[in-house]
């Protein structure tokens, strides 16, 4: 119990404190991108030292907090104020199952680090909370009573749940060669294999990448606040603090992608000649792990700014059919192909991963290039021919 | 079962008391200064012109009910991953110990004839047009 809440009091103070600078790390690097210096001048507080900007976070965390509390006279309050708290809760509390390392020796036994060692539903816990993120957009934008929310609501909940069924797929696959829910199995099986299970089911990490970068709501897939068009999306109502737990919500979901992704498809802790497999670690070995993990994570979240800053936002037609058209049937491939080689060649991992790796890196392709020739998204898709199919 | 469940309760207490605090906080510490025009909707500066709660296209609802058949039966699929190769109780236990099922095989030709079914109903969907969006 107590063990239980002082972690939950550091993972969730850790987690605020990442958010707060990750916004600061998002904007210098669309400074840089765009030639520009980027927050520079917050430094330590009531002294004349910059330092970077790194005081920023701090700044804009008291500037939010100041701001009037305002609740317009047109919404239906009650849903007005619930949905933001639910979106923060549900994205806080994804982190319970996250483990953010392997174990930490004691002579008491180890402690591992995560909040909910025992927890065998995982996985499925936390597509139960990404669900619930829903709900917390479609209730913002339908409580606002203003049409830009409305809009952005909708397009935000279809974008959503649309691209849960791919990364459900995806998650399938997992599930399959690890045989169990629990994230740190997932990492346990792939250590002691080596075999990271972007290389074991390339497909199925391209179908997750995508999906969790929609559901995430990250560019090209930021449909939800396409300021030239919703102003801001389902959030246009919101000021002040509820904004800010939106704009934080919104962070922790790139941060809860960022997690799954590294932990599900690129081996958690575990580096080759590093990090070792087992249980039985030193206190050096933890270190290490949670090192790497770390690294990784914030490998692939600035994988995802600079992804931000590089691709064109997709069309909402176009966000919709790579969901049901490419990723849903790509999903499906990807698991009748683990579901084939886990039944009829369960130990070719650990055999024979080269060979493992090879077939289906080249199933992969040829299901890609299938797909490219097929061309749902081709120009017969169009808009305007499909007027013409209509009258 | 409790000991490994009360974590995440607690997780869950924090995580929604965390925001609640958060508002409350705003409130107390920010200005308050209702005005009328303040309380009108934000739509670039015009007066809104009915309200929004009005019918919408009936494409949200298709995707919605799209989506509620389709991560129902891939949920369906989630015991048969966890027991394929699960350790204790798994599909191997249940073919060799218990003999419910004859061979590996059958429960392999089952999932594969559900995953077929739901590419029937996907390929269905798609000809009917539920996923054409313009």
């Amino acid at each position: 119990m107590l063990e239980a809440l002082i972690k939950i009091v550091v993972v969730i103070g850790a987690i605020m404190t990442a958010v707060a600078y990750f916004v600061l790390l998002e904007r210098k690097i669309a400074a840089w991108v765009q030639d520009r210096k980027g927050p520079n001048r917050v430094g330590l507080p009531l002294t004349k030292v910059r330092l970077f900007g790194l005081g920023q976070p701090l700044a804009d965390g008291v500037k939010m907090m100041l701001k009037e509390e305002y609740i317009p006279g047109h919404v239906d309050k009650a849903l007005y104020v619930l949905a933001p708290i639910s979106i923060l809760a549900a994205a806080l509390a994804t982190f319970a199952v996250i483990p953010f390392g392997s174990v930490w020796p004691t002579d008491g036994g180890p402690i591992e680090f995560v909040v909910a060692p025992g927890f065998d539903a995982g996985l499925i816990y936390v597509f139960a909370l990404s669900g619930i993120a829903v709900y917390g957009v479609i209730l913002g934008g339908w409580a606002s009573n203003n049409k830009y929310s409305f809009l952005g609501g909708l397009r935000s909940s279809a974008q959503l749940i649309a691209y849960e069924i791919p990364l459900s797929l995806g998650i399938l696959g997992i599930v399959l060669t690890a045989g169990s829910l629990k994230l740190d199995a997932v990492i346990t099986q792939q250590a002691e294999t080596g075999m990271w299970n972007a290389f074991v089911q390339p497909l199925g990490f391209i179908v997750f990448l995508v999906a969790a970068t929609a559901e995430a709501g990250r560019m090209p897939f930021d449909l939800p606040e396409a300021e030239q068009e919703l102003i801001g999306g389902f959030h246009t109502e919101y000021s002040g603090m509820k904004l800010t737990m939106y704009a934080a919500a919104e962070f922790m979901h790139m941060i809860t992608a960022s997690f799954l992704i590294v932990i599900l498809f690129l081996g958690g802790w575990h580096f080759w000649g590093l990090t070792g497999s087992g249980d039985q670690i030193t206190w050096v070995t933890a270190l290490i792990r949670v090192g790497v993990l770390c690294g990784k994570i914030f490998l692939v979240i600035l994988g995802f700014m600079l992804v931000r800053w590089t691709l064109p936002r997709f069309r909402f037609d176009q966000l919709m059919a790579l969901a049901w058209k490419v990723m849903l049937p790509l999903g499906m491939v990807n698991l009748v192909l683990v579901a084939a080689m886990v039944e009829y060649f369960p130990g070719a991992i650990v055999d024979r991963p080269l060979i493992v790796f090879l077939g289906m890196s080249g199933l992969t392709l040829v299901s890609l290039v299938s797909m490219a020739i097929l061309a749902p998204l081709g120009s017969k898709q169009q808009p305007s021919t499909l007027d013409a199919e209509m009258t | 079962m409790f000991d490994s469940t009360l974590p995440i309760f607690l997780f869950v207490a924090v995580a929604t008391l965390l925001p609640a605090g958060m508002l409350l906080a705003g409130r107390l510490v920010g200005p308050r200064r209702d005005t009328k025009v303040k309380e009108m909707p934000y739509e670039s500066g015009m007066d809104p012109i009915h309200d929004t709660r009005r019918r919408f296209d009936i494409r949200f609802h298709l995707v919605a009910i799209a989506f509620l058949v389709f991560d129902v039966e891939l949920l369906f699929l989630y015991p048969w991953a966890v027991a394929s190769r699960g350790e204790a109780g798994g599909i191997d236990h249940a073919v060799n110990e218990m003999q419910w099922v004859e061979c590996r095989d059958l429960v392999f030709a089952g999932v594969m004839l559900f995953v077929a079914l739901l590419a029937a109903g996907f390929a269905y969907d798609w000809r009917k047009g539920v996923f054409k969006w313009r």
